[in-house]
This record gives structure tokens, C-alpha cells and sequence, in this order.
């Protein structure tokens, strides 16, 4: 497919700013439902919950193994391709799941299949796209739009996973879902983009990896990222059982999750537009301190629901914000040109944070009966993190201002 | 477009994404997804 061609008038930026936002909604938001089939999925096999989790944990893991190599694919064979691909793949790990009746199976489906499907269909790849298709001036715009297409989906497809589950069972609720993320293969359509542009034309991978890789900042990036993903994983994963364990209801645990994701709207469209005012690696460390600050407080004043409520929103506020500045840095320092790989082998960072975050939050409370030292930790990560972004040189690299 | 109906559809699109996300978060609150908020501190 040629670029050139494919780029029809129809597929203007803000077609396909729309449609890359319904991808990462369908993409994330089905992704985010993977926890309401722990119960049902585990009593029906009687498998225990260790064996779930574990295939999600690969989920996770595959997904930013992969993302770098779904990128890549991107950036050299067409975002369109790929983003079908990894739809088809998708599909048939959610369909292969509802089938699943051994744990290797589950870990097969769930866990790699589903994991690569994600790698295709999520920021890595669509960020790419919708990077190259807007001006210098709207990217971080752009990018904070799309990444609140992503924060809605798993806001609001939770809710629905769960009424299907009611509905029709867990099986046919596996089979719907996989309907729901079909609709990604057409829609791919519109992100079929052979565009190359000008910037870092002649450049391979392997002098695009070299290059980066010798930058300081693309390291402080993935840190940075790193931290993002611990925090985000052990609190969503950890939050609704602090607070129970703090003596609040169910119920206020389940609110907090609904104010995080509802926040997460707003936050990431914030910080993209922001974004697109000032600087990138200012607001990054904005982001990270404030975080630091809330937990802070958050540990320090006697817990109820309006503090855990209030402390949701704020970090709802500061969740995927990250998201788009941290992908906007990768366009702005090292060029278009192979965005997808770069922001993918970013995200791999947020996804080891994730399995971390995940991880050690439930270590830590098997041995020592409390989060508290996970909320230690997660402090000082974010101090760290924006120490970290501090330093980054947001200038375009002399190469890529010679090409442009 | 005249710019007074550009405005108009901007608030009423901003309205009724307003709503939808009200009618979301309420839908949080419903008994089954309740039930399987233990769910979620497993898998996220």
C-alpha cells in the first residue's frame, strides 16, 4: 500500500484523530474488563486465582515485550496492517479464552494472544498515526485527545462487560467483546498510512535505535514511565483493598475506581493540551511531583471516604496524563519518523513498572500485613521520576533539525 | 457555519458527553459490579 495514495481526502486529521480514539477506546476498554471474569472464569474450571492472574500478568507483559515490535512494524509496513493484525489476534484470544479449558490454554489465549493483539491496537501504534498527521503545533492537542479516547474506554466499557456477564454469561460475554474489538479491522482503514516523513528519512531501525539509545533523555523517558506504570498498577490494583482494610465499605472502594478512570478523562485532554502550550518535561515533573505530594498526604491524614474519594480524583487527574507528553517528548526530540518503535520500547518501561507495581504491592502485604512500605516506595519512585524528567533536553536532535 | 451555531453544538455535544459520563459513573454503582469489585485488585 502506498502512503501517498492511501492518503485520500477523506482521511483528514480529524478523521483520523476520531477514528484512532474509537480503536484505543474499543482496545482499552475491553482489555480493562479482563478482572469481571476472575470469579466466574475460576469457579466454572476451578482453577485458582493465582492461575488468572498469572495469564494476565503475561497479558501484560506481552503487550510491552511486543509494542516495540509492533511499532516497528508500523513505522516500516503501515500502521493499517498492523493495527488488523493485531485486531485479528485480539479476537480470536478473546474467543480462544471463552474456550479455554486448560490453565496453558488461558495463558495461551489470555495471555500471549490477547497481549499481542493490545501491542497493535494501543498508544504505541495509533500515537504513531496520529502523530504524523498533525501539526507541530496541535500534536499535544492530539495526542491528549486520543489518549482520553483510551481513559473513556476503560471508564466506560467496564460497566458494560459487566452487565453482559449478567445478561448472557461469561462465555458469550467473551464472544460479544471479541465482536466489539472486530470492529477495530475496518476501522483500521482510515489509519492505513504508508506517510514518511521528511524528518529522519534515511534513517534505518537500527541507526534510529543506536541513536536513541545514546540519548540521555530517551532514558529518563523510560524511567519515567517505568514509575508511571508502578504507580498506576499497584494503586488501581491495590486501592479498593486498602480501603476496605481501612475499615471503608465495598462500596466506597468501587467509587474511587469509577472517580479514578472518570478524572482520567479529563486529565489526559489537561495534560495533552497543556502539552501543547509549555513545556513537556515541566508538566511531566509537575505530574510526578504532585503525585508524590498526594500519596503523601493521603498516608498522612486519617482515612474516610471524602479523603479516599478526594485522593482518587486527584490521581484520576494525574493518570494517563503522562501519556501524552511522554509520547509528544519522543516526536519532538527524535522526528516522526519512527515514533511507534521509540514510543513502544517507552511503554515497554511502563509495562515492567506495571508488573512491578502489581507484584511487589501484594508481596509487600503478604509479609508485613500492610501497604504501607508499597506507599514508601511509590513516593519516593515519583521523586524520582521527577528528578528525572527534569533534565530531558526537549530539543529536536541536530540530525532531525538538519533533515527538517 | 455561523460561529453563535458553532458555539450552540459545542455546548450541546459538551452536555450530552457530560450526561453520558454521569449515567457511566452511576452504572458503577450497580449490584453486580459491586459483587465483583474484588475483581479488580487482581487483575486492574
Amino acid at each position: 500500500m502506498n502512503a501517498n495514495t492511501n492518503s485520500a481526502s477523506w482521511r483528514t486529521p480529524l478523521i483520523i484523530l476520531t477514528v484512532g480514539c474509537v480503536i484505543l477506546t474499543l482496545s482499552m476498554g475491553v482489555r480493562h474488563t479482563a478482572g469481571l471474569f476472575l470469579q466466574p472464569m475460576t469457579m466454572d474450571h476451578g482453577w485458582s486465582r493465582e492461575t488468572f492472574s498469572f495469564a494476565i500478568a503475561l497479558q501484560n507483559l506481552v503487550w510491552g515485550l511486543a509494542s516495540p515490535f509492533a511499532g516497528a512494524l508500523a513505522d516500516r509496513h503501515g500502521a493499517g496492517r498492523t493495527v488488523v493484525g493485531a485486531a485479528v489476534l485480539y479476537v480470536i484470544g478473546l474467543v480462544l479464552m471463552s474456550q479455554a479449558a486448560s490453565p496453558l490454554a488461558f495463558d495461551l489465549s489470555a495471555g500471549v494472544l490477547i497481549g499481542l493483539g493490545l501491542s497493535g491496537t494501543t498508544f504505541a501504534v495509533i500515537m504513531g498515526v496520529i502523530g504524523r498527521h498533525t501539526t507541530p503545533e496541535k500534536r499535544s492537542l492530539a495526542l491528549g485527545i486520543a489518549s482520553a479516547g483510551g481513559s473513556f474506554g476503560q471508564f466506560a466499557v467496564l460497566p458494560i462487560g459487566q452487565a453482559l456477564i449478567t445478561a448472557y454469561g461469561w462465555q458469550s460475554a467473551l464472544v460479544l467483546l471479541a465482536c466489539g474489538v472486530g470492529l477495530i479491522a475496518p476501522l483500521a482503514y482510515a489509519m492505513a498510512d504508508g506517510h514518511k516523513p521528511a524528518a529522519g528519512g534515511g534513517q534505518s531501525i537500527a541507526q534510529a535505535l543506536h541513536e536513541a539509545g545514546g540519548q540521555k533523555s530517551f532514558h529518563y523517558l523510560f524511567w519515567g514511565y517505568f514509575v508511571c506504570g508502578f504507580q498506576t498498577a499497584f494503586i488501581m490494583l491495590h486501592l479498593p483493598s486498602f480501603l476496605v482494610d481501612g475499615g471503608l465499605t465495598a462500596n466506597v472502594g468501587m467509587t474511587a475506581v469509577a472517580l479514578i478512570g472518570l478524572f482520567n478523562i479529563f486529565g489526559s485532554f489537561l495534560f495533552g493540551w497543556a502539552g501543547g502550550r509549555g513545556s513537556k518535561k515541566d508538566l511531566l515533573v509537575v505530574i510526578y511531583a504532585v503525585r508524590a505530594v498526594a500519596i503523601l498526604i493521603f498516608m498522612l491524614v486519617p482515612l474516610s471516604t471524602a479523603s479516599a474519594w478526594i485522593f482518587a480524583a486527584v490521581m484520576g487527574i494525574l493518570w494517563l496524563g503522562t501519556v501524552p507528553l511522554t509520547n509528544g517528548l519522543v516526536a519532538q526530540i527524535f522526528g516522526l519518523r519512527y515514533m511507534s518503535m521509540l514510543t513502544g520500547i517507552v511503554f515497554l518501561g511502563h509495562q515492567l513498572g506495571s508488573f512491578l507495581g502489581a507484584w511487589l504491592g501484594g508481596r509487600i502485604f503478604d509479609q508485613t500485613g500492610s501497604y504501607d512500605m508499597a506507599w514508601i516506595i511509590a513516593i519516593v519512585l515519583s521523586v524520582l521520576a521527577a528528578l528525572c524528567s527534569w533534565p530531558i533536553n526537549e530539543k529536536p536532535l541536530a540530525r532531525q533539525a538538519a533533515v527538517a | 457555519m455561523k460561529p453563535q451555531w458553532r458555539w450552540f453544538l459545542a455546548g450541546a455535544g459538551l452536555a450530552l458527553l457530560l450526561a453520558v459520563l454521569a449515567m457511566i459513573f452511576m452504572a458503577y454503582q450497580m449490584p453486580g459490579l459491586l459483587l465483583d469489585w474484588t475483581n479488580l485488585s487482581y487483575c486492574g
